[in-house]
């Protein structure tokens, strides 16, 4: 189900809240969490029921192998059930995600060939994986304290983070649906859960619906972008993915506030970023934590020594990781790489402990992210390689009709691929630049709320005017990962 | 070993992994107070840390440490073990 749709925001939600509240009211907690859970299952299944026994399998068997894991004494049998449990989810993720992918690289190599499966990749996969991923070697390394069935089913499906993040920690999750608390009906939640989830859907809905129309035409023939079209297709995309994601991840967000239940941040202003390191602490940060905590670390900790040398190959290591989790593409291996190469340059550059210019240093990381970005977006290296050229103004240039736009209304026309709204275009991407210098984040909008009238009636209209757009109901980029 | 002996050695360890003798090291003190406190360096530090306390800390203690002071209850509560 989509939070930018009417069912969820008129039917779904306030029934889902309703019913969690006013069983917590009468203490019938359990029969609240079981109620949120079976919500949050519903969800899930809303568009496609049969996503439903693998995410149901795989929360059961998790469940059961941890607190087999917590119960255990023998180290040997936790050591085998640990690697065990590691496999089945790795082997789901890989078979459901990546199985094709091995299939046609493995038919392209050899002379076998292999007909491709018919596997539908399962909506939020990868995210409930690593979730489920580090309780579970939380469990084995014995930080994590024993949970029932309920507690844990809720904290895998909470439906808010379910299909795309935030990633949820369950030292962070876990506790808040237990706290008395988070039971009680909680106006200021309400009010600042509200505010942040209309700013989420406004970025949804105002920015990034409106700019994935240029960035689908220019990616439908980049072989004929043309110097600017190229440009403003890739900061089209660039800005569409942030303000996509980022809305995504505010409306999560605003959400769990709803329910009294604090979902980490995922974004910190990541355009601001004057290099490729604070980049990443500031971009899907919760994806960052994990990639650093789950897979950098133990990486590190397996080289021979902890040199600066290895420690860069395991950064280069888990960066290529981190790029293949987001789908199973070249593309992807390749975003990861460049990324992975671009923090190793980065900490030789600063071991040589050389200032630069900020602008100069902004410059250079937003250009390089815009670029990576390219190649995230395209299906083939072939399409990047045609946005590419196209901004290098190999393909030609051809001036935008800025201000003489009204020689359109005469019937002339401009250029084969010189759309209508292209000044609407260049607005909105200076928009969209002002918004991420100048104004407050989503994060820093929430540590200055105060619950005031005039607040209340702007966020109300923000709102209705998102109401609007919403008869173009548009998927959410992230929910193919 | 109490709290504030914990807090003087670790004071050190930092100083010496970091390569600064200079930086003052308060509970408050996290990585985004000191310039060379990057995630390289805090592997670095982690290791130290681990010998000269004689700890290991699990990936999912490592992930909430937030400042010094955290990381000194962390080896107060597992040195006591």
């Amino acid at each position: 189900m989509l939070f930018n749709s009417y069912f969820f925001i008129f039917i779904f939600l306030p029934v889902a809240w309703l019913g969690y509240f006013a069983l917590n009211k009468y203490k019938m907690v359990d029969l609240a969490k079981s109620w949120l859970l079976g919500c949050s299952l519903f969800f899930y299944g809303y568009y496609n029921p049969s996503y439903l026994p693998l995410i149901l399998v795989s929360i059961l068997v998790n469940h059961a192998i941890t607190t087999q894991l917590q119960n255990d004494k023998n180290e040997r049998h936790k050591t085998s059930l640990f690697y065990f449990s590691l496999c089945f989810n790795l082997g789901l993720l890989g078979y459901f995600k990546y199985m094709n992918f091995f299939l046609d690289n493995f038919s392209a190599l050899t002379t076998i060939h292999l007909e491709p499966l018919k596997i539908i990749l399962p909506l939020g996969i990868s995210f409930y994986t690593l979730q489920q991923v580090a309780y579970l070697i939380d469990v084995y390394q014995g930080v994590a304290g024993e949970k029932r069935f309920i507690d844990y089913a809720l904290f895998v499906t909470f439906f808010p983070y379910l299909l795309s993040g935030p990633i949820g920690h369950y030292s962070e999750i876990m506790p808040q649906f237990e706290s008395l608390r988070a039971k009680v009906f909680n106006y200021r939640n309400v009010a600042l859960g509200l505010f942040v989830f209309t700013i989420g859907l406004s970025k949804k809905v105002l920015i990034a619906d409106t700019l994935s129309g240029w960035v689908s035409d220019g990616y439908l023939h980049p072989e004929k972008l043309h110097f600017f079209h190229a440009w403003g297709t890739s900061l089209s995309y660039t800005f569409q993915l942030y303000f996509d994601f980022s809305g995504y991840s505010d409306m999560a967000i605003g959400l769990g506030l709803l329910f009294n239940i604090k979902i980490p941040q995922n974004f910190n202003s990541p355009f601001r970023a004057g290099n490729i390191n604070d980049f990443w602490a500031r971009w899907h940060m919760t994806l960052s934590l994990f990639i650093r905590t789950y897979i950098f670390t133990p990486l590190v900790k397996c080289m021979p020594k902890t040199t600066f040398g290895y420690s860069m190959i395991a950064m280069f290591l888990a960066m290529t990781i981190a790029g293949i989790w987001h789908g199973a593409a070249w593309t992807f291996v390749i975003y990861g790489m460049l990324h992975g190469l671009a923090i190793v340059i980065h900490y030789y550059w600063k071991k040589r402990k050389k200032k630069v210019n900020y602008f100069l240093a902004w410059l250079v990381t937003f250009n390089f992210v815009n670029f990576t970005f390219i190649i995230f977006r395209s299906r083939t290296l072939t399409e990047a390689k045609h946005v590419v050229m196209g901004m290098l103004g190999l393909q030609g240039f051809q001036f935008p009709k800025m201000g003489i736009s009204f020689i359109n209304k005469l019937g002339a026309k401009m250029g084969p691929y010189m759309s209508n709204d292209q000044n609407l275009q260049l607005i909105i991407i200076i928009v969209s630049f002002i918004l991420i210098f100048k104004a407050q984040n989503t994060s820093e909008l929430q540590e200055s709320f105060k619950p005031r009238k005039r607040l209340a009636v702007l966020t109300a209209c923000m709102f209705v005017i998102c109401l609007f757009g919403l008869n173009r109901v548009s998927e959410f980029i992230y929910f193919n990962f | 070993m109490n709290k504030n002996e914990i807090m003087d050695k670790l004071a050190q360890t930092i100083r010496t992994v970091f390569e600064n003798p200079s930086i003052e090291i308060k509970e408050a003190t996290s990585a985004n107070d000191v310039d060379e406190w990057d995630s390289l360096a805090h592997i670095s530090l982690i290791e130290e840390v681990e010998k000269a306390f004689k700890v290991k800390f699990a990936l999912g203690e490592l992930m909430k440490l937030q400042n010094v002071g955290q990381m000194a209850d962390l080896i107060l509560k597992k040195s006591a073990k």
